[in-house]
């Protein structure tokens, strides 16, 4: 189960999730081992095997699926735009 | 010079940077009392490499972030003194790797630079960590759930993020660590990897990074600003952060550069309290 909102600003609101380099990822599945929020799914029939499933389940400002990709296939947005974005959505909806 | 280790190396058959670790592996066995632990033979025989593992300090060189040789070392209970990661490597020194298992220039320019560096190791120490000489102080406020006990510190002078890691912030340094929800879920922490000293750490950055059996969980710093120490101790006692995540478990020091503008981003005990518990629950269906 992971949280609706982060520093009160709904989660669907916050672009924060994996990117997958197609051209990179090996199939390895380390980052669906490791991540406990069912960010990705694993469709072994398909062409594509490896998709990001439930970008809103990703924990904002965590990378750590990442730091197992062995060919180094998995990106995330920039960290500093995205919390000067949070900032401006909490100011727009006056959050405390 | 480096200490005497017993060396767990990645396999070194699926990528360039394993049959670099394996090279490395070789090298420092040949130069030092060093002890090899073969990753494939441990799995059928283990006894041999446990009293090796025993007997030396133990330095794991993977290949690449999978991590295998690390995983290895969870999975038997080993406890690393030292490791290093080959891709890491590589970036660090700008080094491209060649896709082939075959060392070509670039891989063993490499395997020299890293085989330097830890032989010099102890000669490096070149940035001096200055830890505060500031008695903190906690008062808890806990919950349990199951057989497991939650403390969360009470104090106004600590703030939380919601990424589970918290500041204790007097004037302009603040003491960081992580809370007794990331020890609880990592379980029993094996290895400690602190930021370096002198580093400039945004809001939301990375701070070290704390590793369990279960799980690796990458610390996100509550605050901006420099690393002016860090807690040694963690390097050889990874399990103070189970024993506890706040006092002795603490992880580094920053000089705040942006605590203003960091606090928009931050909670009191309060709304961290109501936090932690309802991560709990829904960890628990």
């Amino acid at each position: 189960m992971s949280e609706t909102t982060f520093m009160g600003v709904e989660r669907e609101k916050i672009d924060w999730k994996p990117t997958i380099d197609y051209s990179k990822c090996d199939y390895c599945m380390e980052c669906v081992k490791f991540c406990p929020h069912k960010v990705f799914e694993v469709n072994e029939n398909e062409e594509i095997k490896l998709i990001v499933r439930n970008p809103s389940n990703c924990v904002v400002f965590c990378r750590a699926c990442s730091k197992t990709c062995g060919p180094d296939a998995i990106s995330f947005p920039d960290k500093n735009a995205t919390t000067q974005r949070i900032k401006e959505i909490r100011k727009e909806e006056s959050i405390d | 010079m480096i200490e005497s280790y017993a060396i767990l190396p990645c396999n070194g058959l699926d990528k360039c940077a394993g049959a670099i670790s394996r090279e490395i592996a070789i090298k420092l066995c040949e130069n030092a009392g060093n002890e090899m632990i073969c990753p494939v033979f441990y799995r059928v025989a283990e006894t041999k490499y446990n009293k090796i593992a025993g007997e030396h300090p133990l330095l794991v060189i993977d290949g690449c972030p999978t991590r295998c040789a690390s995983k290895l070392a969870a999975e038997k209970s080993l406890k690393i003194s030292k490791r290093i990661t080959i891709t890491e490597e590589a970036k660090s020194h700008n080094i491209k790797l060649s896709s082939g298992l075959r060392l070509q220039e670039n891989e063993n320019t490499l395997v020299e630079l890293v085989l330097y560096e830890l032989e010099n190791a102890h000669d490096n120490a070149a940035v001096v960590s200055i830890e505060s000489n500031t008695s903190y102080h906690f008062d808890y406020e806990s919950f349990q759930n199951g057989k497991f006990i939650f403390r969360v510190p009470g104090n106004p002078q600590i703030y939380f993020n919601e990424n589970d890691c918290w500041a204790y912030v007097i004037g302009n340094r603040a003491r960081i660590g992580v809370t007794d929800f990331v020890q609880q879920n990592l379980s029993d922490i094996l290895y400690f990897t602190p930021p370096e000293i002198g580093a400039e750490i945004d809001q939301f950055g990375e701070v070290g990074e704390i590793e369990s059996s279960k799980s690796v969980f990458e610390l996100i710093s509550p605050v901006t600003g420099k690393v002016i120490s860090v807690n040694k101790t963690l390097e050889q006692k990874p399990e103070l952060i189970n024993e506890n995540p706040y006092e002795s478990g603490w992880v580094a020091e920053i000089e705040l550069t942006d605590f203003e503008s960091d606090k928009e981003l931050l909670i009191g005990f309060d709304k961290y309290f109501e936090i932690i518990k309802k991560k709990v629950e829904d960890l628990n269906g």
